[in-house]
């Protein structure tokens, strides 16, 4: 019987492998394909075009930038929301998780125009700080603003990531560790954090990703007005009045490699620390 | 027959009074004194004002079923939980209100609590790590501590390496390394198999003794608190029920919640007693151990107590074998009971509907309070 089993329930993905190939990996072929391709036939010119472009160098740039400031401050604020959370009374957990779930789905131009309406030029929690005097100026669709509104969808991410393994912190780690001496800094110094640090270098990789891959949200709100690698191959495809989409694949496999390089140094850093029991 | 005052005094003999509802008060001599601890879960009371005395290098079992109250009494000495009342104190130094890090307390933990980032070595030496012990004696007292629970060879390993019985003597290890004043043990070995345990609890009674550390063990296993344990403390809602040895405390149960715990005792009322003993009895509740009744098929029997009376004629309604006893369930005449036998082969085994004669050892009746 269990011999006919296996053939049997690898029918049930094959639906998942159509999807995958024809969705993921077929557009992956063809952009690795199409970034080598050159009117005359192949070459390394969208590349050579990008590592001497200012222009397409400080999109690299500030999508890094962006990912990396605004991945290191959803980590933190996930982090500390986290312990809090595993710290709170089962109702206020229970509230807590339903809002996360509810706020990591809310991206896009949904959230764009929430944070339109809230700190746009004329956004009401806007005018109320600079009627408070606590701004002079603020201007939503800048750097800082952007920074806010990354950050701002990263936390729920972060929260929903990390808090399996702040559940999988033991209490009795930290009674065994408080009766050998240990104070609260030392248990998260010594036992804590290097047993959350395997999920912690994940997450900060999911979400620089997450942010490197983020479009809707950004051109919602600046337009073309700020120079990103997603913006930049948008406008390759889509949006400029001479398109290039082999370029826009040299740079979409630029995002790749990037995103490639980061797991592979998570993977490095966290070598050795998984362990279970 | 004896009443529970009868219990009481052989045992007041041999030293070691089966008090019940208290404990012995002999408080300065005591190395480890708790009075009136109280503590209640809400509206739950969990501990209600215990007292317990005992001394230095003494191995104390606490036992009882699941919820009296063991385990958490062991937490409030190790100031994992904080009291509602009452005092603990140490070598006559009060330490109710000290945090954990101060109390010079080790505890092993039932599911280990091993730090799973760290090695055998690094885990057995984290608390000298934390007394800030210079490296080079941090190395040589753990390499004494995993001499003593004999895992040398397992020191750079990481606890998802080890078996489960490794990993409780790295826990023992780790509780031991800092010399502690008293070691707490809560049930640490209900998660290890039968085999395991019997070697496990071999050798942290020799370690015990070897070092002549005071020790708390939470257990609801009987065969293992009767096997370890100097003085055995019984508990049950939130109270001490009865203390003393192993022998008094299963051979004199002071009450009927004592009895249903050690041991399969049979129960009975004043009439039912009448039956089984032939003649009457003062008392209202009655307990026998099942080894002390003895079953008759074919009279006369060489193999009686000195009076057994009239015997009790019956019937054998069920057999059930536990290795080298053979526990029978015996109704006389509306009178149900259990009786064990040594199991000496498969030829004396007795078939069910077997007409038998329930004799009874008078001086193992124990009247209830």
């Amino acid at each position: 019987m269990w011999r006919s089993r296996p053939p049997l329930a690898l029918a049930w993905l094959l639906p998942f492998a159509l999807i995958f190939g024809g969705f993921q990996l077929a557009p992956l072929g063809y952009v690795a394909l199409g970034a080598f391709r050159v009117d005359d036939g192949w070459g390394l010119d969208h590349f050579r075009e990008i590592a001497t472009s200012p222009f397409y160098r400080q999109a690299i740039g500030r999508s890094l930038e962006i990912a990396l400031v605004s991945s290191a401050a959803g980590l933190i604020v996930a982090t500390l929301a986290c312990y809090g959370l595993t710290r709170a009374g089962g109702r206020i957990r229970r509230v807590l998780i339903a809002f996360t779930n509810m706020t990591s789905n809310f991206a896009g131009v949904p959230l764009a125009f929430a944070f339109i309406i809230l700190l746009g030029a004329n956004g009401t929690l806007t005018l109320a700080l600079e009627r408070l005097g606590l701004v002079d100026t603020f201007n939503l669709y800048s750097r800082g603003g952007l920074m806010i509104i990354y950050t701002w969808f990263q936390v729920p991410l972060g929260i929903l990531l990390l808090l399996p393994a702040f559940a999988g912190l033991r209490r009795e780690w930290r009674e065994a560790a408080s009766l050998l001496g240990a104070g609260r800094l030392d248990y998260w110094r010594h036992i804590g954090l290097p047993v959350l640090w395997p999920s912690l270098m994940g997450t900060l990789t999911i979400l620089l990703a997450n942010a490197i891959g983020t479009y809707a949200t950004v051109f919602a709100l600046v337009g073309n007005n700020y120079n990103l690698l997603t913006i930049r191959i948008a406008n390759l495809v889509s949006g400029d009045l001479f398109l290039q989409p082999q370029l826009a694949s040299a740079l979409s496999l630029v995002t790749v490699a990037l995103l490639t390089l980061m797991t592979l140094t998570q993977q490095r850093l966290t070598r050795g620390r998984s362990t279970c029991g | 027959m004896r009443s529970s005052s009868a219990t009481a005094a052989p045992a007041a003999k041999t030293g070691r009074a089966a008090e019940t509802g208290r404990a012995a008060a002999t408080a300065s001599a005591a190395y480890l004194r708790l009075r009136g601890v109280q503590k209640s879960f809400g509206e739950t009371p969990v501990l209600q004002a215990i007292d317990a005395d005992i001394d230095r290098g003494e191995f104390v079992t606490l036992l009882g079923p699941s919820g009296c109250g063991k385990s958490t009494l062991l937490r409030t000495i190790a100031g994992l939980s904080s009291l509602d009342a009452g005092d603990i104190a140490v070598a006559g130094e009060t330490i109710t209100h000290l945090p954990p890090q101060r109390r010079d307390i080790g505890m092993v933990f039932q599911h280990y609590a091993l730090f799973p980032n760290m090695s055998v070595a690094d885990n057995v030496g984290f608390g000298l790590r934390m007394r800030r012990v210079n490296q080079a004696e941090r190395r040589e007292r753990i390499d004494q501590a995993l001499t003593l629970v004999d895992l040398q060879a397992h020191a750079r390993r990481f606890p998802h390496q080890l078996s489960g019985g490794q990993r409780q003597r790295v826990a023992l290890a780790r509780a031991l390394i800092t010399r502690p004043r008293i070691l707490l043990m809560d049930e640490p070995l209900s998660a290890l198999d039968a085999k395991i345990r019997q070697h496990l609890r071999e050798q942290l009674r020799s370690i015990q003794q070897t070092l002549s550390l005071t020790t708390l063990f939470v257990t609801h296993d009987q065969e293992e608190a009767m096997m370890l344990s100097d003085r055995i403390f019984l508990m049950g809602e939130g109270r001490i029920l009865q203390h003393g040895d192993a022998e008094s405390l299963y051979t004199r149960p002071a009450s009927e919640a004592v009895a249903s715990f050690v041991g399969a005792y049979n129960t009975f009322d004043a009439e039912q007693a009448t039956r089984l003993l032939g003649h009457d009895t003062q008392g209202r509740r009655f307990a026998v151990r099942p080894e002390a009744l003895y079953l008759v098929a074919d009279e006369p029997s060489s193999s009686l107590p000195p009076n057994p009376g009239p015997g009790c004629p019956g019937r054998i309604v069920a057999r059930q074998l536990l290795g080298s006893i053979v526990r029978y369930r015996v109704d006389c005449d509306g009178l149900s009971m259990n009786v064990d036998t040594l199991n000496r082969g498969a030829r004396f085994l007795m078939a069910t509907k077997t007409p038998v004669v329930v004799y009874a050892d008078v001086d193992e009746v124990r009247v209830m309070s």
